[in-house]
């Protein structure tokens, strides 16, 4: 995934307890089934001066196991604008004895560059304690100073799954009004979190929260954790000093702070694409043809180095080296559309397969992780992720679409919903024939047509290899042993997001046979099975967050001489979730002709519907598996 | 290894005669004209030409291993972009390090029929740490597009002089020219083993080098068009069949100056067995004879005293995860620290077992994960496990793996052989480790059908050696509720009651599961005949074994042996109309068996399968008939039991 590195947030504490650390010591009811037990975890951050802020975080926490050992969360990143003046951590074993004191040099320092970045210049100091055994207990502490007040650290009073959690604090002085913090809260009903204003100073603290399971098709952690938003109104930022109260003030300041001066394109190269457009008016052919030669011309490559957190690089340098991150290949095209005369806003978004919002009333830098364009045309927005060198024009399924971002105009900032794809526009069609021979072997082909967010399952197939498209069928159609791709032929149009798959196949023993008799299964082409698990006392609610439209058509050729003896009831199954339809028939030639139809919608449920769900899926999995007998005719 | 794979290899692979050197900065208009690679016109990209060059140099006293790498990679697709990024991994001692230098890069595109090139900037190439042990600069190349050449030199040089790199000529891309040549000081004999599936021969000459003021021996490994790994399931290591050249220093041999390192594996051993951690601390026994003067109180044969002074390392040693085959600890700190590496751990165990007068002796070993070697070496073995003899039976211990039980090792130490290092007798040779033993794996299950197609019953399993060390490794802290749902989405959406685990912590006996459950769609009705499969949610659906083609051998890990044991009782009144037959399959040399039985009994049948892959290691000449194999046994459980209603 292709995201904008570098908006880290950086966290911290202030509190000494003389605690007991030993096992007995947690309360009745946590530590049970859980990985780690968290008895404190503290933020104090202040902020002395719109250029100088400082945090102390403390994190106490037992863990119980092996698995627990990842929330120990035992590390602090800085880079040149963050200066860690301490850091610590103390470990005690199960009867609360100190058994080792680690001090900053007994930390490991290493470059925070992951696997999406070539290179960044931020760095980590990294707990370095190997434990022998479990439950063992963490003091880890550190405090951090730095002159950018622009991202403040935000706060999860419970962000992890098996986890209990003692005690949460978050607190935050500044110095003078001015410099007060917006907060927004979220997720708070269910928990008991206390807010305190006292002078200068805002407090959130909470206790004893017990450990969350995980559970399939749970709304997004950002959407049921407990957590708060933190974003200064005046703030200073490498260099540059910032007010913002709204979202449009944030447009505001991108513009003249961090865009400005970013957009400046070689003579050579404006020549070059205003001569591809020459002679086409209209705004969107002429985007099309921008767009396709940034995907001919340039490359996904993520290097962060200072400000390059949230600044561009500059659309000269992506045009001489022909690369850039989301940042700076969509600040490219946007300076190349510009110089044929095509507007369009630089666009900030919180990117992936979850959606996840911009908050509307809580404007902040720090919100979103990736960078589009959003294209201006006829009333409507097009949006435009440059970081991919196939994806269709406009197509940004499933990974920025149907949520709030960031459009950055000139005259500032606004909040604007991304394209949602509707249930019934993503489609798949599958048409397929096959014949079976009298071993219960079959023989056949498939046509598999592809729209919407179904197309982004599918298209990528065009740049697979052989090899790799064969594995990819056999376990598309993991469901029919013995799988053999006799050939396959794609067609990928871009211009009207449909692909297409046409792909010969044969498989033996397809058909069980039975003495005179043979079974199979008739949903052949598109059987997957999917049951949502079975939860004793489901927590969550429960969201589709993508609805789709499957149709099927097959017609199957019975063996020479054999004859239907059953065909499975038609079916209609409609719910509030979605419908299903499938049916049979014989037809001539001794051909059974196999209809299905399955639409499931987009929307978000309490958990109470979860085994109505749970059950409309199971009843399409068991008819999906229905079965065709058949058998050797009695000769007249 | 299969003979008709050898042909088609060589059919591909020719040795290039003349090698015409490629140079630098030169690159014509065919080659970024070029659309796809003619040899595979799957290839996203392709390394058109490597030349690499190893050699010594001295200067000022000091001696420096040089690598010289030229390459040029031809980008064919977008998919290849990612070999427009290079990474050079630079290994990090405690006092030295390799640095790399000179290096020079630039792209080549075909602007309006002429050549254009970009030249990689000093600012676009980083460094970072990427662990304690290496270094990693990196860089990506400027301009890079669909039909781009990109070209790179650089310089590595080392202060590890006797550790020469392995040559490598396989890639996942495929290369078009490889020249590799290495040039040693006479006098300096390095073993130089070819490995992977392609014959390599090198040309050897000999040459005077003024530099280091000696005569060299040049070896050049030339080749051309090498086609690409590819990637398969069930593979031990794909490294041990990746094409490449090893090298290891065996003497010096200089004018008033001999020294001998490592010639047979019984050089080896003795190289190890002098080292001091073999020599002098193994029958140390001051910091452990205290407590286990206590423990072995209570356990008078020697059978009893091993399992007991196993399970103590274990209880009182954490793996600290590391490999080795010497002392990260040693013995003393370890055990008061409580952690140690495999060396720290296992020369633990053999210290002990020898204090507790049982015959006892380090082996070590290869693992998985670190190749097979393939010549006598020091360098590349990696791990030490313990090895006792009691009463002439062979037991081989490793405790760094927290289930793992005697004779029952880890996985990754079934490999290949082991040194015995065996200091007081001044034994020291290779031997064989005991292959991994068959592996038990029973489930039972009682089913009792209802007339509307539903069906509930009672299922046990029963695991052992490494099906029950694997288990354990899964489940260990496993949230219950979690592993719960997943099971019963794995057994089809079964509701599970009652369910028991047994023995999961432990790391002896067998692993026990059971619980009852109810299958709502556990038969199917059709036109009123009951439609049942024999084995329920326990039958194999999906052959793992999909390509058609194989190049690796199949490695399962452990032999093994599934017994299923399926009663069914029909609701009142049901008869079976028709029953599969029973089947008998085996695989060529005794290497698998498959069996099934069904029977009828009263209201009811019993099936019993067995399913038997009798090596850890399948060779891939039997690839083929492996395959058929799965999906006859498939097939076969694929087969329902039909019932019908008895006519009155």
């Amino acid at each position: 995934m292709r995201l904008l590195i570098g908006m880290i947030l950086v966290p911290l504490f202030l509190c000494s307890q003389s605690l007991d650390y030993s096992i007995s010591s947690i309360p009745q009811g946590f530590g049970k089934g859980s990985n780690a037990v968290v008895r404190s975890n503290v933020m104090e951050v202040n902020i002395a001066s719109i250029k100088s802020m400082s945090a102390s975080y403390k994190r106490i926490v037992t863990i119980m196991n092996e698995t627990g050992n990842e929330h120990v969360k035992g590390y602090v990143s800085y880079d040149d604008g963050i200066r860690v003046k301490d850091v610590s951590a103390k470990i005690y074993n199960s009867n609360g004895e100190l058994i080792e004191k680690l001090k900053r040099n007994d930390f490991i320092d290493v470059s925070a560059v992951d696997g999406g970045s070539l290179y960044t210049d931020s760095r980590m100091l990294l707990l370095n304690y190997f434990p022998v055994e479990y439950p063992y207990t963490v003091e880890f502490d550190y405090t951090i100073s730095s002159s950018n007040t622009g991202m403040l650290p935000y706060w999860y009073f419970q962000g992890d799954f098996l986890v209990d959690v003692l005690y949460s604090k978050y607190s935050v002085s500044y110095k003078s009004p001015e410099l007060k913090p917006k907060i927004k809260e979220k997720n708070f009903d269910g928990f008991h979190i206390e807010r305190e204003e006292i002078g200068n100073s805002i407090v959130y603290s909470t206790k004893n929260i017990k450990m969350l399971r995980d559970e399939a098709l749970r709304p997004s952690r950002t959407n049921i954790m407990p957590h708060i938003l933190v974003a200064p109104s005046n703030f200073y930022y490498e260099g540059f000093e910032g007010k913002i109260q709204d979202w449009k003030e944030v447009g505001q300041w991108m513009n003249t702070k961090i865009l400005s001066g970013q957009e400046v394109l070689p003579e050579s190269t404006v020549n070059k694409v205003k001569s591809l457009v020459a002679g086409i008016e209209d705004n969107l052919e002429k985007a099309k043809i921008i767009f396709k030669y940034v995907q001919e011309n340039t490359r996904y490559i993520s290097v962060q180095v200072g400000i390059g957190g949230i600044r561009p690089i500059s659309a000269q340098e992506v045009d001489q080296v022909k690369y850039g991150d989301c940042k700076g290949l969509s600040n490219y095209t946007k300076s190349l559309l510009a110089a044929v005369g095509v507007e369009s806003f630089y666009v900030h978004v919180e990117a992936g397969k979850d959606k996840v919002n911009l908050e509307e009333d809580f404007a902040s830098l720090a919100q979103g992780n990736h960078v589009i364009l959003a294209l201006p045309y006829k009333g409507q927005y097009y949006w435009l992720d440059s970081t991919s060198q196939i994806i269709p024009f406009g197509y940004i399924a499933d990974f920025t679409d149907d949520r709030d971002v960031l459009v950055i105009k000139p005259e500032g900032g606004e909040l604007h919903r991304t394209r949602s794809y509707g249930d019934e526009q993503n489609i798949q069609q599958t048409t397929g024939w096959y014949r079976i021979d009298h071993q219960g072997n079959i023989e056949g082909e498939v046509n598999i047509k592809t729209q919407g967010t179904q197309y982004g399952d599918h298209y990528y197939l065009d740049t697979m290899e052989a090899l790799e498209i064969d594995k990819y069928y056999k376990n598309y159609w993991s469901n029919v042993n013995n799988f053999h791709l006799l050939s396959y032929g794609f067609e990928n149009d871009k211009e009207n997001v449909r692909f297409e798959e046409d792909v010969k196949f044969k498989a033996e023993k397809y058909a069980t046979t039975l003495e005179e008799k043979m079974m199979f299964v008739a949903n052949t082409f598109n059987n997957h099975q999917y049951i949502p698990p079975r939860y004793r006392a489901r927590n969550f609610p429960f969201e589709i967050q993508r609805g789709f439209l499957d149709k099927d058509e097959y017609r199957i050729k019975l063996p020479e001489g054999y004859e239907v003896e059953s065909l499975p009831d038609e079916t209609d199954l409609t719910s509030e979730f979605g419908r299903f339809h499938l049916s049979f028939s014989a037809i001539e030639n001794g051909e059974i002709q196999v209809s299905r139809n399955i639409l499931l919608k987009k929307g978000h449920y309490p958990k109470e519907d979860y085994q109505a769900f749970r059950s409309f899926m199971r009843s399409i999995a068991k008819h999906d598996k229905s079965k065709i007998i058949i058998h050797k005719k009695t000769q007249p | 290894m299969n003979q008709k794979y050898i042909l088609a290899v060589f059919a591909l692979i020719t040795m290039a005669i003349n090698s015409q050197e490629v140079e630098f900065g030169k690159v014509s208009n065919e080659e970024l004209a070029e659309q796809e690679y003619p040899h595979n016109k799957d290839a996203a990209a392709a390394i058109t030409y490597k030349k690499q060059n190893t050699y010594y140099t001295t200067s000022n006293g000091n001696s420096s291993l040089i690598t010289e790498v030229h390459e040029r990679i031809k980008i064919y697709k977008k998919e290849g972009f990612d070999y427009a990024t290079e990474y050079i991994n630079l290994y990090k001692g405690r006092r030295d390090e390799e640095r790399v230098s000179r290096i020079n890069a630039f792209t080549y595109n075909l602007v309006d029929g002429k050549v254009v090139r970009n030249k990689l900037e000093k600012e676009q190439i980083f460094e970072t740490e990427a662990s304690y042990n290496y270094n990693r600069v990196t860089f990506t190349m400027p301009n890079v597009q669909v039909g781009s050449v990109i070209e790179f030199k650089y310089k590595i040089t080392s202060p590890f002089i006797w550790n020469i790199d392995e040559f490598q000529f396989q890639y996942e891309i495929p290369v078009k020219k490889m020249i590799a040549e290495i040039r040693t000081p006479k006098g300096f004999r390095f073993n130089q083993t070819p490995k992977g599936y392609l014959s390599i021969f090198p040309e050897t000459s000999k040459r005077n080098d003024n530099r280091i003021g000696m005569d060299v021996m040049v070896k050049t490994y030339t080749m051309d068009n090498v086609p690409a790994m590819k990637e398969e399931s069930f593979v031990d290591n794909i490294d041990n069949y990746r094409s490449g050249v090893m090298f290891e220093l065996v003497s010096i041999d200089l004018p008033g100056y001999y020294k001998s390192f490592a010639k047979s594996w019984s050089d080896v051993a003795k190289t190890i067995g002098n080292s001091d951690d073999y020599e002098d601390q193994l029958d140390k026994t001051k910091s452990f004879d205290d407590e286990l003067d206590v423990l072995l109180a209570n356990h008078p044969d020697p059978q009893s005293k091993m399992k007991a002074i196993f399970k103590y390392v274990k209880q009182n040693v954490t793996w600290n995860g590391m490999g080795g085959k010497y002392f990260y600890y040693g013995l003393k700190k370890a055990l008061k620290e409580k952690k140690g590496n495999a060396a720290d751990m296992n020369l633990l165990l053999v210290a002990m077992l020898r204090y507790a007068g049982i015959d006892s002796n380090p082996v070590v070993i290869s693992t998985k994960d670190n190749t097979i070697p393939l010549f006598p070496t020091v360098e590349r073995l990696n791990h030490v496990i313990a090895y006792a003899v009691i009463d002439d039976k062979p037991y081989f211990l490793d405790a760094t793996e927290e289930f793992s039980d005697i004779n029952v090792l880890p996985e990754k130490d079934y490999n290949w052989k082991g040194i015995l290092i065996n200091n007081h007798d001044m034994v020291w040779q290779q031997i064989d480790i005991v292959s991994p033993p068959k592996s038990n794996r029973m489930f039972a299950l009682n089913l009792k059908l209802m007339e509307d197609g539903s069906c509930e019953g009672t299922y046990k399993s029963r695991l052992d050696k490494h099906s029950a060390l694997r288990f354990r490794k899964k489940a260990k802290n496993l949230d219950m509720e979690t592993y719960l749902t997943e099971l019963e989405n794995r057994f089809h959406g079964i509701e599970i009651s009652d369910h028991k685990l047994e023995n999961i912590e432990d790391y002896e006996g067998f692993v026990k599961e059971s619980f009852a459950f109810y299958d709502e769609a556990g038969t199917e009705m059709i036109d009123g005949k009951l439609y049942v499969d024999p084995l329920a949610f326990l039958r194999m659906e999906e052959n793992p074994f999909k390509l058609e083609n194989r190049t690796y051998p199949v490695d399962f890990g452990f032999p093994f042996k599934n017994t299923y044991m399926v009663n069914i009782d029909f609701p009142e009144g049901y008869v079976v109309s028709t029953v599969p037959e029973p089947m008998i399959m085996t695989l060529p040399d005794d290497s698998g068996v498959f069996k099934y039985t069904i029977q009828k009994k009263p209201g009811g049948i019993s099936v019993l399968v067995n399913y038997e892959i009798n090596r850890a290691m399948v060779p891939v000449t039997t690839y083929p008939l492996l395959k058929e194999f799965y999906k006859q046994a498939i097939g076969k459980q694929a087969e329902k039991v039909i019932l019908e209603k008895k006519t009155l």
